[in-house]
């Protein structure tokens, strides 16, 4: 029994491995820290081989092929593709180093306005930078990334942006950048990265949905990096997805997405000051995932549809626990586990708090997957906290829940309640 | 004849008149052309009596005209023909004149109403002489053109000058007869005789008379060569074939000139199709060349698919089954040729009937005609023949056999169309080969994956083995899934409009009757056909419906109740699931249908062997509705303050209507066992409404019958736990879920699960106790009637703002967004939140409710709220 443990965990995870859906959806670049992750795979080296033979980082990639080839040293060719890099670099170093010289010009730069074409004719006029020159630190930029040097890809791609007038390379220009923040994992750029990539979605596709859409979807994906490592983006980003547009690309495209979206949700429970605002996430993801619960399902999933839909205890407490180790497994995931434990644990206590009135610690701390000091100590903590209205009994070993009705007076409150300012408001729109 | 004077006194536009004139005329039925020409004449004569006395000439040419027509009416026998025709000709000049004298006498007193209704006489008159005159028209009415158009001009500038003098109606005509000869003068037909006339009247004049002497006397050596075979001499002398002539009449040579005539007679009153169709069974024994097979068989099939008329009838069977037959071979014979020929439907006709076209070699010469056309009538005259058929018999079966005929025919004109739109210089036909593939895609997407398969291979072992398609190759065959799709996609990426909407709704029809309710859903919502379904034309509205109720049913199998109830609700709710589905004409009691409309209605009809079992459909619709709605009752019952929600109407009239009866007899048919089992339901005695349920014969109808049963018992007992506990909550302060469980048959934990989630939605004031299993239930629900006003109150008040609102935006339209912006985060959003909330929106508020609400709920409400956030 032991050995079947971990192989069914194994299997567990395997089965609910999302990396291949999303590879499609991710730059090369971009793969390599989700494959990094799993060593353990048995040809990891060789899809690592694969994956980047095609980029410059020639002594990575020699190092990878000697090392499937059992060779002690790196190929030959390498060293030829190595001088051919280098060789190309200083062609693009020289290609650029005027210009690049005159945007790092504090006098020069200061001279520059936010107009582009005045900027660029300006730089013509003093300087005699041409358009040539500007596009060759658009490619500089795209070879550099490929070379892996990624900060000064995004340091480069931003001159270019600030100089081209060419909307379709600045729009690439925006993307590349967007990489190459995530992978020199500086979130806050990365972030304004993704603001623009996604006013640059609403605006410039806009007629086109399908490549709307998918642009979206891309995002969504690339977008994971900093969900999960940087937190004041997880609120952004949790807006974001909720927002119709990409719930629509969610539902459509990647359903897979809903795993990272439930974690965000329900750990966001800490986090978020307004319960309105939890609420109502919580509302909007049971919607969607029962909506696709017949094309995708995992263990994270499911809990939710246990916990809202099925008001199932016992198979909520099974899926959470598929679900913990799903989410250690997870390359996005795997620092959240915790988080995402702790805040789904309250989400079953509170359900079932609701619903019963009286209720056997013992069986709490079961449904809890926790010992029953700890679960007494857990009911202690969650009457503190939410302000439960509960007295447990020492003796019966319970815990009784007071749940008054809702009184007629608090009920024509509460429907009342807003007439008076939407009255106003009406009043007030008529009057206009 | 009544219709020729009807089409006559109707028609006040003569140049369209002119078509129609000839087009009659060349019909050629001797007798019965005197015969109107002299009730013509008569008409003519009171006309003229009515007029004045100094016309007394004109009457007695007519009179003796008409005498004379009479005599060689009588006289007419076949060894006098020419003596005929001549009279005949000569009677309609002498006509002519007498009009012409008519109209000029009447426009020269000034009454232009009779004048203009002379006027119009003459002009329709006029094709009629032209054509006994080989076409030329008569120099008189040249002559009278010009004339009356100078009377006409000068009435009219007098007329300018004394305005007052004529009365309105006159003044009307006069402007009208001014419109016509100036319309006359200028058209085509006549302009150069008018010119010519204007610059040498004399010179033009005389000219006619030099000409048509010689006439007559020619077309009686026709005649008299051509001997008793040819009564007419006017046609090309085919119309009537004696024995005789047979042999010598078709002859390779001559198939294109027949071929020509029976073109031209196309269409046309008294033609005897049959005998036509014989004719050209014989003229493609003759032919020599496959040109000349290919033309022939072009215009057999369409004399074919003549034979049926446009109103009801169909083709008989052995008559499609020849047109089918022919029509394969006409296929053949293109394939064989493929280098040479091609038809399509805008080439130019080739115009010389003697000659064989020359062939360029490398290029094609086109023929034209439509093959896309031919196989389309096939398939719908195999539709309106099924249609006539009763389904019941082993005729219909036998007819149905056809389908798989008709179904290669299909493909082998969707190969065709295919290869023509290969072709250099053709490429514009590539839309007809979309219409062929729907019309594919019509036939298979009713029906299960296995028959489609054998539907598709069969079609393919019938064509030679060299064929293959590009859309569909015939590896496709055996897998009609992959097919169905290909078919599909070929036209989302093709086609638009109605094709489009119907190639998504066979999808969609075709993913549901597989049992894949949810793939059909998302294609049915991708579509966005729902918004826009009412702007398409009725048969893709049908389908629409048709597709709607299948996604229904799917779901319906598959166990998801609400679905299933909100796909079925729009047909089946309507009480016309029949018309709706085009499954049947229903008679309605106050139905206002023209014939028109109702003739239309039947053409629409969809074979049987389309249909969808309305009583299966309407089976699986009122259980549905019964597993919706008896809870709901149960809810309404004991919470009166609760809005009256209903689900289905018709379920609720059913329901009413069988209450109401006084006794009740054992359930006979299917809705009877429903109506019974929701008593049973709704009294708590699962057991006896799933006997019911189960006992419903129709179910074997559906696959997997057994398992439907099975899931029904298990939605019907969930079904009558909630309803029983709805009931009877107010009498029982606890309920052992254990005893619960043992009453409905269901787990613990399911019961649990349903009580659960009952309580979480409010639907329930109860509670659980875990530590005795029991279900605890709050009182104090009592409410005074006072309360209950106040609530009432409260939520009317509520209902009126949102009204208001409503209003309010739809008024101010696009500048409502500025109230949006104030409102809508603030106090609307919340108050709608709340309000409807109900389950989900749960601890948060609760918990903290007894500090919060009240002091809110003095400081202003949400205002405060939306100030705070």
């Amino acid at each position: 029994m032991a050995d079947n443990q971990p192989d069914a965990a194994a299997d567990l995870v395997a089965k609910y491995d999302l990396l291949p859906k999303m590879i499609p959806f991710l730059d090369r670049h971009l793969v390599y820290p989700l494959l990094s992750e799993r060593d353990a795979l048995p040809d990891i080296t060789r899809t690592k081989f694969e994956l980047l033979k095609h980029t410059n980082m020639t002594d990575f990639v020699g190092d990878l092929d000697s090392e499937l080839q059992g060779l002690s040293e790196r190929p030959a060719e390498y060293t030829k593709k190595r001088e051919e890099v280098l060789r190309r670099r200083a062609q693009y170093e020289e290609d650029t180093s005027k210009l690049r010289s005159l945007l790092e010009d504090a006098d020069v730069v200061s001279q520059l306005r936010s107009d582009k074409v005045a900027n660029l004719a300006f730089l013509k006029e003093q300087h005699g930078v041409t358009l040539e020159m500007v596009n060759a630190l658009y490619d500089y930029g795209q070879f550099e990334y490929s070379c892996g040097a990624y900060q000064s890809a995004a340091e480069l791609l931003y001159q270019f942006r600030v100089l081209s007038t060419d909307n379709e390379k600045v729009s690439a220009a925006t993307w590349g950048k967007l990489a190459s923040e995530i992978l020199s994992t500086e979130w806050e750029p990365t972030m304004e990265e993704i603001q623009k990539v996604k006013e640059n979605i609403d605006t410039r596709l806009f007629s086109n949905a399908l490549a709307q859409l998918h642009a979206r979807t891309w995002l969504i994906h690339w977008s994971l990096f900093p969900f999960f490592n940087h937190d004041p983006a997880r609120e952004v980003l949790t807006d974001l997805f909720f927002s119709p547009a990409y719930i629509n690309t969610i539902q459509t495209l990647c359903p897979w997405i809903l795993r990272y979206l439930t974690a965000a949700v329900i750990t966001n429970r800490k986090l978020s000051r307004n319960s309105n605002v939890y609420q109502k996430q919580l509302k909007d993801l049971v919607r969607v995932i029962k909506q696709e619960g017949y094309e995708y399902a995992d263990p994270l999933t499911d809990f939710v549809k246990a916990l809202y839909i099925d008001f199932d205890f016992e198979e909520a407490q099974k899926k959470l626990g598929e679900a913990e180790l799903i989410l250690q497994h997870d390359f996005f995931l795997g620092s959240a586990t915790k988080a995402f434990v702790e805040a789904a644990r309250h989400l079953v206590s509170e359900m079932y708090c609701k619903i019963h009135q009286r209720i056997d610690i013992k069986d709490l701390s079961a449904r809890l997957g926790l010992s029953q000091e700890a679960g007494e100590k857990w009911i202690v903590n969650l009457i503190r906290d939410t302000r439960v209205d509960a007295k447990i009994d020492y003796q019966a070993g319970t815990v009784v829940m007071n749940h008054p009705p809702q009184s007629v007076y608090q009920q024509v409150i509460e429907r009342t309640k807003g007439g008076f300012f939407r009255t106003q408001v009406l009043s007030a729109a008529v009057a206009k | 004849m009544s219709s020729r004077f009807f089409a006559r006194g109707g028609d006040s536009d003569e140049s369209s008149s002119d078509s129609e004139e000839s087009l009659y005329s060349v019909e050629g039925e001797e007798p019965s052309e005197e015969e109107e020409s002299s009730e013509e004449e008569s008409e003519v004569e009171e006309d003229s009596d009515e007029d004045s006395s100094d016309e007394e000439g004109a009457t007695g040419i007519n009179r003796f005209l008409k005498s004379t027509a009479a005599k060689a009416d009588e006289d007419e026998s076949d060894e006098e023909k020419a003596v005929v025709i001549r009279s005949a000709k000569d009677k309609r000049i002498e006509e002519l004149e007498g009009l012409i004298r008519l109209t000029e006498n009447a426009i020269k007193i000034g009454d232009f109403i009779q004048g203009s209704t002379e006027f119009d006489k003459l002009v329709k008159l006029v094709p009629n002489i032209a054509k006994q005159l080989d076409g030329r028209t008569p120099k008189l009415f040249i002559k009278t053109l010009v004339d009356l158009e100078a009377a006409v001009t000068e009435a009219y500038e007098k007329q300018k000058v004394t305005p007052k003098k004529m009365n309105a109606l006159n003044s009307k005509s006069l402007n009208a007869v001014r419109q016509k000869i100036r319309k006359l003068t200028k058209d085509e037909q006549y302009s150069k005789d008018v010119e010519a006339y204007r610059k040498d009247s004399e010179a033009f004049l005389k000219e006619e008379a030099v000409i048509e002497i010689p006439v007559p006397t020619k077309k009686t050596k026709v005649n008299l060569l051509l001997g008793d075979a040819i009564i007419d001499a006017d046609d090309a002398g085919f119309e009537v074939v004696g024995p005789g002539g047979k042999t010598l009449i078709y002859t390779p040579e001559s198939i294109l000139k027949h071929l020509r005539s029976i073109a031209e007679s196309r269409g046309r009153k008294g033609t005897d199709r049959n005998e036509q169709i014989r004719v050209m069974e014989r003229l493609l024994d003759v032919a020599a060349t496959d040109y000349q097979r290919i033309r022939v068989l072009l215009s057999l099939i369409s004399v074919r698919f003549d034979t049926s008329t446009s109103s009801g009838g169909a083709m008989t069977v052995e008559q499609w089954k020849l047109a089918d037959k022919e029509f394969v071979k006409l296929l053949e014979l293109l394939y064989a040729n493929q280098d040479q020929f091609i038809v399509i439907e805008n080439a130019e006709e080739w115009e010389d009937d003697e000659k064989h076209p020359t062939l360029v070699a490398g290029t094609l010469f086109p023929i034209p005609g439509s093959i896309v056309g031919a196989a389309e009538r096939l398939d719908d005259e195999l539709t309106r023949s099924l249609l006539s058929i009763d389904p019941h018999t082993s005729d219909y079966v036998a007819r149905l056999v056809d389908e798989g005929a008709l179904y290669s025919a299909l493909l082998r004109a969707q190969i065709y169309q295919e290869r023509v739109r290969k072709q250099p210089g053709f490429e514009g036909q590539a839309e007809r080969l979309n219409s062929l593939i729907l019309r594919r895609l019509e036939h298979l997407h009713f029906r299960q994956g296995r028959l489609g398969s054998v539907l598709e291979t069969n079609a393919w072992a019938e064509l030679p083995e060299g064929l293959d398609s590009d859309v569909t190759p015939r590896a496709l065959a055996s897998d009609a899934e992959a097919l169905v799709k290909a078919l599909s996609n070929y036209l989302f990426a093709h086609s638009e409009g109605i094709q489009r909407a119907r190639a998504m709704l066979h999808r969609t029809y075709w993913t549901a009757l597989h049992d894949r309710p949810w793939e059909a859903k998302d294609l049915m919502l991708l579509s966005h056909l729902s918004e826009t379904i009412p702007s398409f034309d009725i048969i893709t509205q049908i389908h629409y419906n048709r597709t709607l109720v299948q996604v229904g049913l799917a779901f319906f199998r598959a166990g998801l109740i609400w679905e299933s109830q909100t796909a079925l609700q729009e047909i089946c709710g309507s009480n016309r699931q029949k018309e709706l589905l085009a499954q049947g004409v229903q008679v309605q009691r106050y139905s206002s249908l023209t014939p028109e409309q109702e003739r239309a209605e039947r053409a629409r009809q969809l074979p049987f062997h389309c249909h969808i079992n309305i009583e299966l459909l309407e089976a699986c619709y009122l259980v549905v509705s019964m597993l919706l709605e008896i809870p709901l009752l149960a809810q309404i019952g004991t919470a009166p303050d609760q809005k009256r929600r209903v689900i289905s109407k018709a379920f609720r009239r059913l329901l009413d209507y069988s209450e109401r009866s006084v006794f009740q007899g054992p359930p006979e048919n299917t809705r009877d066992h429903i109506l019974q089992a929701s008593k049973a339901l709704s009294a708590g005695d699962y057991k006896k409404s799933a006997e019911l349920i189960n006992s419903i014969k129709i179910w074997d109808l559906m696959p997997k019958a057994l398992e439907i049963r099975t899931m029904l018992t298990e939605k019907i007992k969930t079904t009558g736990l909630e309803t029983y506990l709805l009931t009877y909550a107010p009498f029982y302060s606890t309920v052992n879920l254990a005893t619960l469980s043992e009453m409905f048959d269901l787990s613990p934990r399911s019961v649990s699960s349903i009580v659960a989630r009952m309580i979480s939605h409010e639907e329930l004031a109860a509670a659980l106790d875990q530590v005795s299993g029991a279900i605890i239930f709050r009182k104090g629900v009592n409410i005074s009637r006072l309360q209950a006003l106040s609530l009432t109150l409260s939520e009317k008040a509520t209902v009126l703002i949102e009204a208001n609102e409503k209003t309010l935006e739809q008024r101010t339209q696009g500048t409502a967004n500025a109230f949006e912006r104030q409102g809508g985060p603030g106090g609307r959003g919340r108050g709608r939140g709340r309000g409807r909330g109900g389950g989900p929106q749960n601890m948060g508020d609760r918990q903290g409710g007894q500090q919060r609400p009240r002091g809110q709920g003095f400081t202003g409400g949400a205002l405060g709220r939306a100030i705070q956030s």
